[in-house]
Order: structure tokens, then sequence, then C-alpha cells
């Protein structure tokens, strides 16, 4: 009998390069903003609802440097490669030139998310 | 030089579950893939099954995953792969019937879902149906496919779901959509306008990097899905 047709984890292991892993990073980053929209909202009720320490220390966490590195990481990635993916439907004859919109997407993102990190970061020794 | 082949295997009549199997040979640089699994099909292990027909990259019969990306075993050679090691399983997505052979069929079925075949009722003229170089260019890239599949089960969504008709129909549809003497090409569009259709291509660009023969499949299947946001073939 054939071996039933069976992907799971071996699409995992499958070699698609650059594009798959912004691809797979797409989906991670946007699941992470549901995680992170859902906490927030849920931080915000128990502040103001119950008496409970778990809003504060919710907030705590949320806004902790480290949480916000990657958070900002997380919405600047699925922002711009949405973007990047909305121009690319729009004018498919730019498809041709994939690699190049990549590269230009991490040209842009570099430089922005790093000098936002690197202030943030100059903020927080220069408050704490 | 020493290279060893690590192999699927899957023999429906003795085995349960898959294993692989490794084989150890003397290749040359410029060998293909496919020269080394003859060999070892000559002279290690004849029960070793595979397909393959032209041996030049026209046929379309060998679409494998070498080294964890779907190739034609008979257009690679070992220096690209620049690894003592080959690793060679079946395409993924598809049920395995023996060792790298896969059952082809739900693939020819979504196929034959957008009618991969010229369409037009009118009355012939007298002579052949002209076309500028620029109409025929129009198309140019998408008639090159050879259904090998190696871009279909290096796609995620159809590894998801096997109904979605995948990008190598689309390819085909976009050959007949974009000639201007076909006529189907709105029946075409609505075919592919549904949920197992275009809209489930995430530019995830798998299929243009296994494409063999070089095809934009990404931007075919980009430009399909414009024809139908848009209504209009151009
Ligand atoms: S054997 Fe025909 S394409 Fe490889």
């Amino acid at each position: 009998m054939a071996l039933k047709r069976s992907v799971g984890l071996k699409g995992l292991r499958y070699r698609g390069g650059g594009p798959m892993l912004a691809w797979s990073l797409h989906r991670i980053s946007g699941l992470l903003i549901i995680i992170f929209v859902g906490t927030h909202v849920l931080a915000s009720f128990f502040m103001q609802q119950t008496a409970s320490d778990l809003g504060t220390n919710l907030n705590i966490i949320y806004e902790s440097l480290y949480f916000q590195i990657l958070i900002y990481f997380v919405v600047m990635f699925h922002g711009l490669n949405g973007l990047r993916i909305l121009i690319l439907d729009t004018w498919p004859q730019l498809l041709e030139y994939q690699r190049e919109v990549t590269w230009l997407q991490w040209l842009v993102f570099i430089p922005v998310y790093g000098l936002t990190v690197f202030i943030m970061i100059q903020h927080a020794a220069s408050s704490g | 030089m020493q290279v060893t082949l690590k192999i699927f295997r899957y023999n429906p009549e003795e085995d349960k579950k898959p294993h692989y199997e490794s084989y150890k040979l003397e290749a040359e640089p410029t060998d293909r893939v496919l020269d080394l699994l003859e060999y070892v099909k000559s002279y290690h292990d004849g029960t070793l099954s595979f397909r393959r027909s032209c041996a030049h990259g026209v046929c379309g019969s060998d679409a494998m995953r070498i080294n964890g990306l779907n190739r034609l075993a008979c257009k690679v050679l070992i220096k690209e792969l620049s690894a003592k090691k080959i690793t060679i399983e079946p395409i993924l997505g598809m049920q395995v019937i023996k060792d790298l052979i896969v059952d082809m069929e739900p693939f020819f079925e979504n196929y034959r879902v957008v009618m991969p075949y010229f369409v037009n009722d009118e009355p012939p003229p007298k002579r052949e149906r002209l076309q500028s170089q620029e109409q025929r260019e129009r198309f140019d890239d998408t008639t090159k496919c050879i259904l090998c599949a190696s871009c279909t089960t290096s796609c995620p969504s159809f590894w998801a779901n096997e109904k979605y008709l995948g990008p190598a129909a689309i390819v085909t549809a976009h050959r007949f959509i974009f000639d201007s003497r076909d006529r189907a090409g709105a029946e075409r569009l609505k075919r592919l306008n549904d949920a197992f259709g275009v809209y489930r291509c995430h530019t995830i660009f798998n299929c243009t990097v296994a494409c063999p023969r070089e095809i934009e499949v990404t931007r075919a299947i980009g430009e399909v899905k414009k024809a139908i946001a848009t209504g209009k073939i151009d």
C-alpha cells in the first residue's frame, strides 16, 4: 500500500531559503502580535476590574525593555514585510525582482530598527 | 571523489515504515545525481525505484528532494551540491508508492481543472491564427513548464491542502489565459478565483526557487491574481 500523504515537520526541513524564512517569520510575528495585544487587554482588564496584582505584574513584563525591543521587532517586521507583499501583489511585474525587494526591505529595517533600539536603551540607561 | 548517497527507501510489500539507506560510491564531480542513482540500481540494489525517462531535463519525470530542495536528478551535478553526503527523498505532499516514486494523480487532477488546452471555437482562418511577436512573448515564460511538480510540491500551501490547485496548474492556466488566440481565459479565471485557487498563494517563492526551467512562477501567479482582481487580461 502506498505511504499516506504526510508533510508535518518534514516541511520545516525544506530548504526554501530566505523567502521561505520571511514567510514563516511573517506568520510567527502575526501570532505574537495577537498574543501581545491580548495580554495588554487582559492586563488593563485586571487592573481596572479586580483587586489582584495580576494586571500590574503583566504590565511590568509588558513594559520591560527586553519585551519592548522584541515587540518592536515583531511589529516592524510584520508591517514592512506586509508592505512588501502588498507592493508585489499590486505590481506583479516586480515579482521578478523579489530578491532585490527583499534586500531593500532589510535595508530599511536595519537602520530604523537599530536606531530606535539604540534610543530605547539610551533612554532606559539615563532614566534607570 | 567518494560520496555517500543517503536514499529514502520504502517497499510497500515489506516495510511498515520508510527508512533511509546509505551507499558509498566513487563519483566524478561532473556526474549527475541521476548517474549515481543508476549506479546504485545497477550495482548495489536492483530494487531501488525511481522515475526517469529523458535524462536531459525535458520530460520532468525525476523531480525529487536532493539535499532538502526539489530538483531534477538529471540536471544536478555532484559538484554543484558541494557536499560529500547527498540525501535523496521523494517530493513532499504526495503518497509514496515505492522509494522515490510518488502518486502523481492528485497533481494531474489539479492540472486538468484549468483546462490545459487551447480553446477557440471561432472558424479557423485560411492559414494559421496570426500573433505578433509581442503577443507571443507575453506568455513565453510559462510555455516552458515540463510538469515535473517541483514547484507544486515545494509549496507550503499545497502541503497544507492538496486541493490547492498549486503553482504548476496556475502556470499552465497563465500560458493559455495570456495567449491572444485563446478564448477560454474568462472561464479559467473563474475556476482560479476559488477557495482553492490563486489566493492560496502567499508569495513564499519556494516554487520559483524550485523550478528547474527557471520559470518566474510566482510572477505568473501574481499576474493571474491581478487579472482576476481587475477583470482585465493585459
Ligand atoms: S529524466 Fe527527464 S527530466 Fe530528468
